[in-house]
């Protein structure tokens, strides 16, 4: 089970952000220190249109884009609403909200809570997709049915 | 003395832009111009210019049987026509969206003849014959009860109403039907069900948030006037609610 011990918070901005916005506070956490795992939340965004006369056509939508984190590729498929973190300790708290501070200051405003946001149980689903993993901080950070894997960056220590 | 409908209680701006914009006698205020060929764009039913089908030859030509109702009810153009039954779709975002479903719904049965709206939580579907349709997407787009960031016309995949907006303002979409271009000017890119255009199409610059706040028909804590705020409004809803608890019973107003 995942250590219960580590902090989480949850960053909620009053607007769904705009891909590049995500790029500029990611680059920004990034570059705090003490981060275990981070996930980004929000409504998906399908490749192809997934209902009505239209389905399967391919669907354009300028909020699915590849962005670059810490210099790795990651494929957005979801118009960024929630950022969940998971932290090494309650000291880089501050440094977190002043990152967002930094961001989101002349745009709109945020909500940050500490609280726990991410599972630390298997569900049936996730011993379909994994099976039976050590490494259990795989939990909960994408949905086990997505084909999409979580990305893993070199931390800065 | 004639029967005046009072269409709604509430002393609050919001009940007021509700009882007018079901009022037929108040003229809806037109605030852009959507050419016929744009509406039928984004409605998708039919190509530009071409002939609407048809469920049944026109009423003049089947000859209609000897009916006292079918005396009384004059058909509407596109009855007459013998139209197929078409429809166009709203999604309102609850961030003060100009309109809601089921407003939209009581406005336009007092305001539109011949047609079978269907309502529901976050979109409200309005089908009718095909000719009708356009005449009434027409007052439904160009007028105030239509914002182009807060208001999608959404066939299929309709989810975001109750989502945030997106940075620039726009509702949630996840076929993203239309765009904020460069100009500041929303253009659809798709039709109502998601199949691409061949060009943009135009539908006007987004109403700010204050005219927004001024004109939508919709109780909201935090971003609009607070339910609460309306005595009057609460004070009939609360009697709705203990009349149909005692009906059955003893529905007697103490």
């Amino acid at each position: 089970m995942t250590e219960e011990t580590y902090p989480q918070v949850r960053i909620t901005p009053a607007r769904y952000l705009d891909p590049e916005t995500t790029e500029h506070l990611l680059e920004k956490i990034y570059e705090v220190d003490g981060i275990h795992r981070l996930i980004l939340n929000g409504p998906n965004l399908p490749a192809t249109v997934p209902y009505g006369p239209a389905k399967g056509l391919q669907n354009e939508n300028s909020y699915r884009r590849t962005i670059k984190v810490c210099g790795e590729d990651y494929e957005l498929h979801v118009h960024v609403g929630d950022i969940l973190i998971e932290l090494e300790s309650k000291a880089v708290i501050p440094k977190i909200r002043k990152a967002c501070d930094g961001i989101f200051a002349d745009k709109f405003p945020y909500g940050f809570a500490e609280g726990k946001f991410m599972r630390s149980n298997f569900t049936l689903s996730d011993y379909a997709k994994y099976g039976v993993v050590d490494d259990e901080r795989i939990l909960g950070m994408s949905d086990p049915k997505s084909k999409q894997r979580p990305i893993i960056i070199q931390g800065t220590k | 003395m004639a029967y005046e409908p009072q269409y709604g209680p509430g002393t609050s701006k919001v009940a007021q832009v509700r009882r007018n914009q079901m009022n037929p006698n108040v003229k809806l205020e037109t605030l852009r111009n959507i050419t016929d060929e744009d509406i039928v764009l984004i409605l998708g039913h039919h190509a530009p210019g071409a002939a609407y089908g048809s469920a049944h030859p026109p009423l003049a030509e089947q000859g209609e049987p000897n009916c006292p109702i079918r005396k009384l009810v004059a058909p509407t153009e596109g009855a007459k026509a013998g139209d197929r039954v078409r429809y166009i779709q709203f999604a309102d975002s609850m961030m003060n969206a100009p309109c809601q479903p089921y407003q939209r719904t009581y406005l336009e049965m007092y305001r539109f003849r011949g047609i079978d709206p269907g309502t529901l939580s976050g979109r409200q579907i309005v089908e009718c014959r095909e000719r009708d349709l356009e005449k009434y997407a027409r007052q439904l787009l160009e007028s105030e009860l239509f914002d182009p960031a807060t208001v999608g016309i959404r066939g299929a995949t309709v989810h975001g109403h109750s989502l945030r907006l997106a940075e620039n303002g726009m509702m949630f979409d996840a076929v993203q039907r239309c765009i904020l271009d460069k100009d500041g000017v929303v253009k659809y890119v798709k039709d109502q069900v998601g199949v691409p255009l061949d060009r943009k199409v135009a539908v006007g610059k987004p109403m700010d948030s204050a005219w927004l706040k001024k004109n939508t028909p919709m109780f909201h804590s935090l971003v609009g006037t607070a339910f609460r705020s309306d005595k009057e409004y609460v004070a009939y809803v609360q009697r709705v609610h203990a009349l149909r608890t005692k009906y059955g019973f003893m529905p007697i107003e103490e």
